[in-house]
């Protein structure tokens, strides 16, 4: 069972959304419903399943509908159509009181633009989640603490958000979303507003915080090198929908459109692509050198230059899946 | 570039679009018409008594009927009585302990208040504001001022906040409220008096109750306001923790709509000042009691001092509770203890002396708060009472202390202001005001000075424009200008609905006397235009000039209303032409500012290709500035009109003469239907006023693509 499984799920935002979900030709583009009823098809039909402790990158341009999807999830938007099951629960059938619960325990959210509150001191957004809950003062500021330390704010606890940099204001984001020791964390581009150098910190920390607490997270940017790095699968959606849906390298290595190989035009290949994803399947030809599957092409391309024959590929068990050449490598180099 | 275009185009639109050429030819037609119709039916140029509505014996009926009652039917035993005494007991305790509190006690906490609130340097002024209040012997009836104001206050807050919370959380009563609350603001203070007079008769509740009314909108409106304005991330990240409303309300929207609503509390803190000091007619008692009273009296002298008391009390609460409006929010303690000087100062040794005995000053109270402190946590240990002890170790502490005096001084009877301390003003006043009366009447006989200048407006402008407007111009005429005005700014809707109030004018049999107060009106504003617009144009283009003037249009705008006819008396005697100058000088302010602002809201960008193109200054004022300041002039004339009106009404206690003096005579006489009626006849006025020029001011900012 995954941990989070959306079917179906459609999201139209305008005066009448349910008239217009009955009444759509399920082949309709966002297009045509915009100039047909002046409803903004914001999702459209999306299915998907992450497994627990996975880091699932929603990712797509902007207005492509990636923020409307994630808040489906916890009903921060109600989803016009469709079915979000947490841990196999129903979220869409849920009471106010049950969905409250959820919020408060099993799911929490870090925010595009932070989100913090002005008028309370960090330590007091960190605990604010805590704070609603009900639990005890001690309790909870002493929680903060500890998560604060764990972003490496320790220190700042009585500021006020205006008094911190954009940088640590986003770990205060962070940190009020672990304070509640969450199942799921949805982050919304949390990095976007970051500059360059910060952003790979506070990426190395979420991978990092990752490793040692195993949160199930499903992470929003439009940056496509950051998804490469932090998602285990990567779901990329144009006008509402996913276009496709894998593995950083299936996406870099197998584009399914030219709006996908557009995102990893920029990709370094060399750095991205393994033997795996460029090699021609096995074909009983005998090879006498051999390589492993998770090597990569920058690691390839040494070997194919000093020898111009069939390598083999590797699995882990030491079985052939597959060969490569140095033409292979030279193609999948050049495509995109 | 774009938005450059656009908005040059906007002004070419204005200039040389439509003309409303079509509707002034009906108009032409339309006068003449209706001239000839008018001689032709004779006697419909006045409104007859035939033509009356009849509303003043039906209220009168009415009034008997609520004193005949008052005793047992339901709706007093069951609604008006417990109101009476909820709001009775509230005032009689705020007064009880005001009074009993000796003055330097008083003094002592508002400047403590002060210095939490805004630093030393506001301590001071509120502190120093007090002191007045006692030197002229006004010490008791400023406490009972101030108790009225805060029970009215209290009562405000705590009826305008929930309201406020409601408008903003359902859009249903934001839709029913917004209009009557824009038609609350447009009436004058004076006619909240009436009807509440009808139901409580003469006393200190109904004041009460009316200041509360009155008081009401700014607070609904800016809680409102507020609230509504929290920013949607931080609502949303609440949401997504699972807070309940209560929490989102409470945690969230409330806290970060605080410095708005602090706003609200302001203006109404100062409406409620106003209509306080009014409410002495009705019986409020406190300084407006006095000042009224040596009004009626014609003691100059003792009306001045109880208006400076008035004025300081004004001050006083506008700075307090404006500095609420601005707390900052800062991890770094506020370490503003001791500072008086400017840092720029604190170079200069006796500035620096200075600095130093206050330092040790506080740190003295510092010292003292926390042995109170050490002595009061030995007897209260735990519980909510020792939490509370830790948390405000210096509140704790000056309570105590000043409780602790109090006692002493009640009992040794040193309580009262010390009449030693008297400073006597109203003999200097008095003996000035019959100088002038002798010397500035008539300046060595040569026919200047206030007298003449009085005999001219009234012989000259007031009266025959009063006789032409209500007696020699049809009824007919008057409201078909109107109409067309309306027509004008609003279109067909606004037009009709303007004639319609005219009607309704005459209907209640207030036509000249509606005429009268219209006449004043606009003599008041043409001389407030007159004066405001070339000094908001200067002070637009001189920042020296408005550095001068700033400061004395924000004075100007805290003093409460009715204090405006003490000084003018004190020139030109009761009547309409005090009424006129109290007007000007209370009502010119907004038009000013706002043609100050407008002008300077002027984009850079469009001044700097207006010079690129050659323009002269006055080009650049004809051409440029006032045009595209237009709207914001409009909206200051506006405002300033319906200022104009308000204190007209009030010139009434002065005994100028129309709708203001009739509601006055209506109260003086018994005669409540009457007063009903003016107040009514004064509501009708202001609404139609207020629409048509309000609808120009928009009309004008639409068309030269300006948002207001
Ligand atoms: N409350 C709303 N009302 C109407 N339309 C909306 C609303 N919220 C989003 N939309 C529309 O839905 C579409 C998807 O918006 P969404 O915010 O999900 O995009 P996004 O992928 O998160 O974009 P970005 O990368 O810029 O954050 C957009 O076309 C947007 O205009
Ligand atoms: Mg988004």
């Amino acid at each position: 069972m995954s941990k989070v499984e959306l079917h179906h799920i459609w999201k139209i935002f305008g005066p009448n959304p349910q008239y217009v979900m009955e009444s759509l030709e399920k082949s309709a583009s966002r297009a045509d419903v915009l100039s047909q009823t002046g409803h903004v098809l914001a999702v459209r039909d999306v299915s998907l399943a992450v497994g627990e402790g996975e880091i699932f990158v929603v990712m797509g341009l902007s207005g492509s509908g990636k923020s409307t999807l994630v808040r489906c999830l916890s009903r921060l938007i109600e989803p016009t159509a469709g079915k979000v099951l947490i841990n196999g629960e129903d979220v869409t059938a849920m009471d106010e009181a049950a969905l409250r619960e959820l919020r408060r325990h099993k799911v929490s959210m870090v925010f595009q633009r932070f989100g913090l509150f002005p008028h309370r001191r960090v330590v007091d957004n960190v605990a604010y989640g805590l704070e609603v809950q009900g639990v005890e003062t001690a309790v909870r500021l002493a929680k903060a603490e500890q998560v604060l330390q764990l972003v490496g704010l320790n220190g700042w606890e009585h500021h006020f958000p205006h008094e911190l940099s954009g940088g640590m204001q986003q770990r205060v984001g962070l940190a009020r979303a672990l304070a509640v020791d969450p199942e799921i964390m949805l982050c919304d581009e949390p990095f976007s507003a970051l500059d360059p150098l910060i952003r790979r910190d506070m990426q190395n920390e979420l991978l990092h915080l990752q490793q040692t607490l195993h949160k199930t997270i499903i992470f929003i940017t439009h940056d496509f090198l950051e998804a490469l790095k932090l998602g285990d699968r990567i779901a990329i959606m144009k006008d509402g929908e996913i276009v496709q849906l894998g593995t950083p390298e299936e996406i870099v290595a197998r584009p399914v459109n030219d709006y996908v190989r557009e995102f990893t035009r920029d990709v370094p290949r060399a750095k991205v692509l393994t033997a795996a994803a460029v090699m021609n399947p096995a074909d009983g030809a005998t090879a006498e050198q051999s390589v492993t599957a998770e090597t990569t092409l920058e690691a390839l391309i040494p070997r194919v230059l000093s020898y111009d024959g069939l390598l083999a590929v590797l699995d882990e068990a030491g079985t052939v899946i597959g060969s490569l050449d140095r033409r292979t490598v030279l193609l999948a180099l050049a495509e995109g | 570039m774009g938005q450059l275009a656009q908005r040059i185009d906007g002004l070419g639109q204005r200039r040389g679009g439509k003309r409303p050429f079509f509707p002034l030819i009906l108009l032409i037609v339309g006068i003449i018409g209706l001239l000839l119709l008018a001689q032709a039916v004779a006697q419909t140029d006045n409104f007859a008594e035939t033509w009356n509505l009849g509303l003043r014996d039906v209220l009168n009926e009415f009034k008997r009927w609520v004193v005949v009652n008052r005793n047992d039917h339901w709706l007093f035993v069951f609604f008006f009585e417990p109101l009476s005494a909820v709001i009775d007991f509230g005032l009689r305790r705020v007064e009880d302990l005001l009074l009993w509190l000796p003055w330097p006690v008083v003094i002592a906490g508002t400047f403590w208040l002060g210095e939490r609130i805004g630093g030393l340097r506001l301590g001071l002024l509120t502190a120093v504001c007090l002191i007045p209040m006692g030197l002229f012997g006004l010490w008791a009836e400023s406490m009972q001022t101030l108790s009225l104001m805060v029970t009215a206050v209290l009562f405000a807050l705590a009826l305008g906040i929930p309201v406020g919370i409601w408008t903003a959380r359902s859009p249903r009563a934001e839709k029913l409220l917004r209009p009557v609350l824009d038609a609350m603001q447009t009436m004058p203070a004076f006619v909240y008096l009436i009807p509440v007079l009808l139901f409580f008769g003469v006393a200190r509740v109904p004041s009460i109750i009316a200041t509360i009314i009155y008081a009401l909108p700014p607070i609904i409106r800016l809680t409102n306001l507020g609230i509504r304005t929290v920013p949607a991330d931080a609502l949303e990240a609440a949401e997504a923790f699972g807070a309940t409303e209560r929490q989102l309300l409470r945690g969230v929207q409330l806290p970060l709509a605080m410095p708005t609503i602090m706003v609200g509390v302001n203006q109404t803190i100062m409406m409620a000042l106003s209509i306080v000091v009014i409410a002495a007619l009705i019986g409020a008692g406190g300084l407006g009691d006095v000042v009224l009273k040596s009004l009626r009296r014609l003691q100059v002298g003792s009306a001045l001092e109880a208006g400076l008391a008035i004025v300081f009390m004004a001050v006083l609460l506008d700075r307090l509770s404006a500095a609420l409006t601005h707390l900052e929010r800062n991890s770094q303690p506020r370490f503003k203890g001791f500072r008086f000087f400017s840092e720029k100062q604190r170079h200069l040794t006796w500035v620096r002396r200075i600095e130093e005995v206050i330092e040790t000053i506080y740190q003295a109270c510092g010292r003292y708060a926390s042995w109170v402190n050490a002595q009061v946590g030995r007897v209260v240990k735990d519980g909510r009472m020792g939490q509370w002890v830790r948390r405000y170790p210096n509140g704790v502490a000056l309570l105590l202390t000043l409780l602790l005096v109090s006692i002493l001084m009640r009992l040794l009877g040193l309580g009262d202001f010390p009449r030693v301390l008297r400073v006597d003003i109203r003999g200097v006043v008095d003996g000035l005001v019959q100088w002038m009366q002798v010397n500035l009447y008539d300046i060595g006989g040569s026919g200047i000075g206030t007298g003449p200048l009085r005999d001219f407006l009234i012989i000259s402008v007031f009266q025959p424009l009063q006789h032409f407007l209500a007696e020699q111009l049809p009824w007919t005429v008057v409201a078909f200008v109107f109409a067309f005005l309306g027509y004008q700014a609003g279109g067909w809707r606004l037009a009709l609905s303007v004639l319609g109030l005219t009607l309704l004018i005459g209907l209640l049999g207030m036509w000249p006397f509606a005429m009268d107060t219209l006449a004043q009106t606009l003599v008041a504003v043409l001389i407030c235009v007159a004066i405001g617009i070339p000094l908001g144009i200067w002070s637009a283009h001189n920042d020296r000039v408005e550095q001068f003037v700033r400061p004395i249009l924000d004075f100007l705008q805290t003093i409460p209303i009715f204090v405006y006819l003490v000084p003018v008396i004190m020139l030109f005697g009761t009547g309409s032409v005090a009424g006129l100058i109290a007007s000007v000088l209370y009502s010119a302010v907004p038009v000013i500012r706002l043609t100050n602002a407008g002008i300077r809201s002027v984009d850079e960008t469009l001044r700097e290709s207006a010079t690129a193109f050659g323009s002269t200054q006055r080009q650049m004022l004809t051409k440029l500035e006032i045009p595209l300041a237009f709207p914001s002039i409009m909206l200051g004339i506006n405002q300033t009109i319906m200022m104009v009106l308000a204190m007209v009404i009030i010139a009434g206690l002065v005994g100028a003469t129309g709708l203001g003096l009739e509601v006055y005579q209506g109260f003086a006489n018994d005669n409540m239907g009457r007063s009903v009626e003016a107040g009514l006849a004064i509501v009708l006025l202001a609404i139609m006023i207020d629409r048509i020029t309000q609808k120009l001011a928009e009309k004008t900012a639409v068309s030269a693509n300006i948002t207001l």
